[in-house]
């Protein structure tokens, strides 16, 4: 589903990305984990398109995809949910949603107001990502868990073949966490998952493989438990998290 | 029936409007109150098409009079050299304004916030040095005199009274033509583009072709009110290009309340009001704008349309 070949990306002298070569199978559930600073968000932000690649190349469903913007890669079925959220705050939950549906119609419909079936595809959305009820609300009123459960219906409304999703647990309670995990567990095997994720609890529970990047590098990739078993990850990440 | 009756007083208030000159002629200054009326709907035209920009798609811009100067200079060159008609001027107008609109958005569009506010400036003194100095379209310093009122099939609005009705019709027509697009999907856009473009990018809007969309949109309806101007006046200025204007169109919609339907065109009144009427009657009348504009900087930002209706939800819980 997508592949990268050599991926680099300089912020002045630093490195964040040095080199990242990956490949995710059609509706695979890849996880990738390191320490801070390992260029994780680095690489979401250059496979969306928002970073230019300062080399390499990003291949989407088999097509060269490297340098195109954030709302052409949208249209060829990749979303985000962002780490910190990007929602429209003074707008209600229903809205956000709306908007995110619309996207695929495009914006240039002046004089027709926004079409029923988005509110209904909305409010359905807001009841499958655990806020149903809450669309009247605007966005900047939700708790901390709802914004993150609104930023993954914002996602999902897009309707995508591919679907990173950065850090979806982070801020959460536990049982904010558990909603979340189960959601995205739940997901259908059409969208591939890459999820960057401190929890490891989520991680292993999730993951059928897991990236392991160090300094914008990728030191392990494989299976659960051949990553928890390697050494040097051990060394560098996983000991630390998992006392 | 509660939503049929916003419906009937908009149809009354309308009415009422454009028909100003008929029901106020025993007034003794019926002549003037039409007058000022007229120049007051002219700026509201050209600050509703500003709040596009500034109130719903979160782009200020410090340059709209380059369109409504452009608008104004089209129509009167039209006149000119094409007849009188009023479609033609329209079209002249138009087209004009969204060209310039156009070529400034392009690249005025890729900066945002006060990178934004400070290009459009800079390309609105270019336009305005353009006007200055293509004296044998324009007449540069002097100005472009004896403008020629518009004719339409059967109806000539050479006649004050004519050419307050034109105005007013077209103020309604722009209203409602606001109207729609903020309610529709397209004014949704822009203000999600307001609130976070990042997201919008994502999601798949091509954020740059909105922005520039809604540049020459907004472009085009100013170059309608500088045309409106330019019949209103008779005379275009380099002034309907300049600073001053583009100030006056901002000022009138921050008082009047940004993002509002209603807030552009009561900044508009309030404006002109102090502008034209006040100093009639009191001293240093022009100091009570800029006065008025820093409350509303300070303290109500909102604009009197906003903390009006702030207050009317208050009241009704």
């Amino acid at each position: 589903m997508i592949e990268t070949v050599d991926l680099r990306r300089d912020f002045g002298a630093i490195k964040a990305l040095a080199g990242v070569s990956l490949s995710v199978a059609d509706g695979e559930r890849r996880a990738i984990i390191g320490p801070n600073g390992a260029g994780k968000t680095t690489l979401f932000n250059v496979l969306t398109g928002e970073l230019a690649p300062s080399g390499g190349r990003v291949i989407f469903a088999g097509e060269d995809v490297t340098g195109l913007r954030p709302h052409q890669l949208a249209h060829r079925g990749l979303a985000r949910m962002y780490q910190r959220n990007e929602l429209f705050d003074p707008l209600s939950a229903r809205t956000n949603v709306a908007i995110a549906i619309g996207a695929k119609a495009g914006p240039y419909r002046p004089f027709r107001a926004p079409p029923a079936s988005e509110r209904a595809l909305a409010d359905e959305l807001l009841e499958r990502v655990g806020l149903p009820g809450r669309g009247d609300i605007p966005a900047r009123a939700l708790s901390h868990g709802e914004r993150r459960q609104l930023e993954l219906a914002l996602a999902l409304a897009q309707g995508p073949r591919l679907l990173l999703l950065d850090e979806p647990t982070a801020g959460m309670s536990p049982a904010e966490t558990e909603r979340i995990a189960r959601l995205v567990a739940s997901l259908d095997r059409s969208i591939t998952l890459v999820i960057v994720e401190h929890d490891m609890d989520v991680v292993f529970r999730l993951a059928e493989r897991i990236t392991v990047l160090h300094e914008g590098r990728v030191i392990a990739d494989g299976s659960p438990d051949a990553v928890r078993g390697d050494r040097q990850v051990n060394e560098v990440y996983l000991g630390k998290v998992l006392v | 029936m509660s939503r049929f009756v916003p419906f009937v007083i908009a149809l009354i208030a309308s009415a009422a409007l454009v028909t100003f000159p008929t029901w106020t002629s025993q007034w003794e200054s019926s002549r003037y109150a039409t007058t000022i009326l007229r120049d007051m709907l002219v700026l509201a035209i050209l600050a509703l098409s500003l709040d596009l920009l500034i109130g719903t798609a979160g782009m200020p811009s410090l340059g709209h009079a380059a369109f409504f100067g452009a608008g104004a200079y089209a129509a009167a060159i039209a006149g000119q050299r094409l007849g009188e008609s009023l479609l033609v001027g329209m079209a002249a107008a138009i087209l004009v304004s969204a060209a310039f609109a156009a070529v400034i958005g392009f690249f005025a569009v890729r900066a945002a916030g006060i990178f934004f506010l400070m290009l459009t400036l800079a390309f609105a003194q270019m336009v305005f040095a353009i006007a200055f100095q293509a004296t044998d379209l324009t007449g540069g310093s002097n100005g472009f005199s004896g403008v020629q009122r518009p004719l339409l099939g059967g109806l000539d609005f050479s006649g004050p009274d004519d050419l307050y009705h034109l105005v007013a019709a077209l103020f309604l027509a722009i209203v409602l033509l606001v109207w729609r697009l903020r309610s529709s999907t397209y004014g949704r856009a822009l203000v999600g583009l307001r609130e976070n473009e990042r997201r919008m990018r994502a999601l798949g809007y091509n954020t740059t072709r909105l922005r520039l969309s809604v540049f020459v949109l907004a472009g085009a309806i100013a170059g309608v009110a500088g045309q409106l101007s330019a019949y209103s006046i008779r005379f275009v200025s380099t002034n309907d290009v300049g600073v001053g204007r583009s100030i006056e169109a901002f000022v009138a919609v921050l008082i009047g309340g940004s993002g509002t339907l209603l807030g552009p065109v009561v900044g508009a009144i309030v404006v002109l009001y102090i502008e034209r009427v006040l100093p009639s009657s009191i001293a240093f009348a022009e100091t009570v704008l800029g006065i008025v504009f820093i409350v509303f900087v300070l303290a109500a930002r909102r604009g009197i349309v906003g903390v009006a209706a702030a207050a009317f939800v208050r009241a009704r819980r």
